[in-house]
């Protein structure tokens, strides 16, 4: 059996005459932490959202293999990427991007409502990320009343709280400063691939790829190095 | 210079047609509602017995209903001005724009939306003039030459939807900020004190002792000194309490709240119940005066307490004209509701992109921001008819007695008016549709 959690094989990707993706071929390995670095246009975000079934490429494939079997992303309908990003993917975005009218732990639990679970459990699960991400006492706070760090932190939780095998994060400390940024990132690996979860992320920051377990640089739509971080 | 500035600003944006489209069809819809009432009442001037005073002040009223909404709809219209061009509004901070030539550039857009809509409203307006004429007052038909207004009026309507369109742009733009990093909506700090509820409870207690005691009055002017104060009075109330009841409300529906939907549409209202009030306000007095009058009506009606033919017919129109007004004010709503939302939708552009990358059905955005338009307005227009019922209790319970089909056909005018203000919020989903496309 493949030890590989997602699989890309050649991936295009065009928005009018601007080629984002020319032809990228991209394993993901269960349980790594895997940065994607590249500069501004580069078409490392365009890649996280093919590779998360957000963005539907123009050629090539992206395979998704979970304990019940492998799932063609690229073949699936809207509704049924909709429902896989729901139920098997975490999202994490540089800014935090959580529901500012609700409080800490609705935002959390609401990533579980929509599976279906009640309210009240899916808040007491709510609560316990929460706990574990340092936020005790800070679960009915509303997103305006944390500071930038803590409103990520919340999003970390959101992320993983209905057990996503795969986050992807987009610049997750992009907003934050160095120290924050540390600690933030700490709490991301922490929640994912010290529980044997897999970790795609995009960042400009050498610092914060270099914490990841491989790095992958993108110029121009295509992967032109891949490295072990020292 | 603004000029220039703005002509350049007229390419179309990334937010969409819908965005242009619904405050012109607003205030088309506006204009046009506001023409056809105006030439029903040309037509009462024209009348000039002791009838016609009775029926020229009845159309004040009606137009003063009207102007609640059509204020709050310029407002609405001017946010979403500077939210569709946001990223433009913001770049023109960022080089070095003073607040006030942004802000003069959302007010002129939104100047030249209202007039564009205007100019189309007119054209409405004189398409519906034969079948205005059909109407009847007093037992004969208005006539197509009797609702035709002359051209000076024509002109002057839309002038003054434009310069309303301006004054309230400017009061709506308070609401928000554009800063050289984007445009936001200012939070208001959702407080609100009981007092609300018991100064409400004594005015329409007040309002109720008032209409107990009406038949003991001495002349007609008492009669209506007091009438004017209990209706004054407890339209008043409906305003002071109205926010304080939404948030109530909306508190039990965050706590009881078990599906996505409906934990988000109760947390939205509860972030500011008195934005959720202007939204839905103009319903309140409408339905309250569609009870309050409809009620009287329905029980002189079956009393045979009028003395005459004519006063028979006076009846006959008022209960007429209270649902044109009803009909009018609930289509401004729909048409604040709509534009509110698109506005709404594009401030929160990349929370709802987001929100879709994350899996959350279109489906449920769209349920949730619904519910929290309609829930309000459900309180509003029945919290606004039931207090009318209560200070007109007597009356109401005779005429749910020996009038029962009026007292239907209010019930019926406002649950349609609900329906209007539905297909507003239905009128926004592609602009939903587009900001939260995932991909």
């Amino acid at each position: 059996m493949s030890s590989y959690v997602i699989e890309a094989a050649g991936l295009s990707r065009s928005f009018g005459s601007t080629r984002a993706l020319a032809g990228v071929d991209l394993s993901v390995r269960t349980g790594e932490s895997l940065a994607i670095m590249g500069a501004s246009g580069s078409g490392k975000t365009t890649l996280l959202h093919c590779l998360a079934g957000i963005t539907r490429p123009d050629a090539g494939t992206v395979g998704f293999r979970s304990g019940t079997g492998r799932v063609e992303v690229t073949g699936l309908g809207e509704r049924e990427r909709s429902r896989l990003r729901r139920e098997a993917f975490g999202f994490v975005f540089q800014q935090g991007l959580l529901i500012p009218e609700l409080t800490a732990v609705e935002n959390v639990a609401l990533a579980l409502m929509l599976n279906g679970m009640p309210r009240a459990r899916a808040e007491e699960y709510g609560r316990g990320w929460l706990d574990a991400l340092g936020l005790a006492g800070m679960e009915d706070r509303r997103i305006g009343q944390l500071s930038g760090g803590q409103a990520q932190r919340v999003a970390i939780a959101r992320a993983q709280v209905t057990g996503a095998a795969v986050v992807f994060a987009d610049e997750p400390t992009g907003a934050l400063d160095s120290a924050t940024s540390a600690d933030v990132m700490q709490a991301l690996l922490d929640s994912t691939t010290s529980q044997g979860r897999t970790l795609v992320l995009v960042t400009h920051d050498a610092e914060v790829a270099a914490r990841c377990s491989r790095i992958v640089d993108m110029r121009d739509g295509r992967i032109v190095g891949e490295r072990v971080p020292a | 210079m603004i000029a220039r500035i703005a002509l350049l600003l007229a390419r179309p944006g990334s937010a969409g047609a819908a965005a242009s489209v619904l405050p012109v069809t607003a205030f088309g819809i506006v204009t046009a509602l506001l023409l056809m009432v105006l030439g029903g009442a040309q037509t009462f001037w024209t009348w000039q017995d002791d009838g016609g005073v009775l029926y020229q002040a009845l159309a004040v009223i009606a137009l003063a209903l009207l102007v609640v909404p059509l204020v709050s709809l310029g407002g609405a219209a001017a946010r979403l001005s500077a939210r569709r061009r946001d990223d433009r509004l913001a770049t023109l901070r960022l080089l070095g724009a003073t607040p006030a030539t942004v802000s003069a550039l959302a007010v002129l857009e939104s100047v030249v939306l209202a007039l564009v809509g205007a100019v189309l409203g007119v054209a409405v307006y004189l398409a519906g003039v034969p079948l205005l004429g059909l109407i009847h007052f007093r037992g004969e038909p208005l006539g197509a030459s009797g609702v035709l207004l002359p051209w000076w009026a024509l002109v002057a309507v839309p002038f003054a939807i434009g310069s309303l369109a301006a004054v309230s742009a400017v009061l709506g733009l308070r609401q928000v900020v554009i800063s050289p990093l984007g445009v936001r909506t200012r939070q208001e700090a959702p407080r609100m004190h009981w007092l609300r509820l018991v100064v409400g409870l004594g005015v329409v207690a007040l309002a109720f002792g008032l209409m107990a005691v009406l038949q003991v009055a001495p002349s007609v002017l008492v009669i209506l000194g007091m009438l004017a104060l209990a209706f004054g009075g407890s339209i008043a109330v409906l305003n002071l309490m109205g926010p304080w009841v939404i948030r109530l409300v909306a508190k039990g529906q965050a706590r009881r709240a078990k599906t996505p939907a409906r934990l988000l549409a109760a947390r939205s209202v509860l972030e500011s119940p008195k934005a959720a009030w202007r939204q839905v306000g103009g319903v309140a007095m409408t339905s309250f005066m569609a009870v309050f009058a409809g009620t009287g009506v329905a029980v002189l009606e079956v009393l045979g307490t009028a003395p005459d033919a004519e006063s028979d017919l006076l009846l006959a129109d008022i209960r007429t004209g209270i649902l044109i007004t009803v009909v009018g004010s609930f289509l401004m709503v729909a048409c604040s509701v709509g534009v509110n939302q698109a506005a709404g939708i594009l401030d929160r552009g990349d929370l709802y992109r987001s929100l879709g990358m994350l899996g959350m059905p279109t489906g449920t955005m769209d349920a949730a921001r619904r519910r929290a338009v309609m829930s309000p307005l459900r309180i509003t227009a029945i919290g606004s008819a039931v207090t009318a019922a209560i200070v007109m209790l007597p009356l109401t319970g005779v005429s749910l007695i020996v009038a029962p089909a009026s007292l239907l056909v209010i019930a019926a005018v406002l649950a349609a008016g609900i329906g209007i203000v539905w297909l507003g919020l239905v009128a926004t989903r592609p602009v939903l549709d587009r900001a939260a496309a995932a991909g």
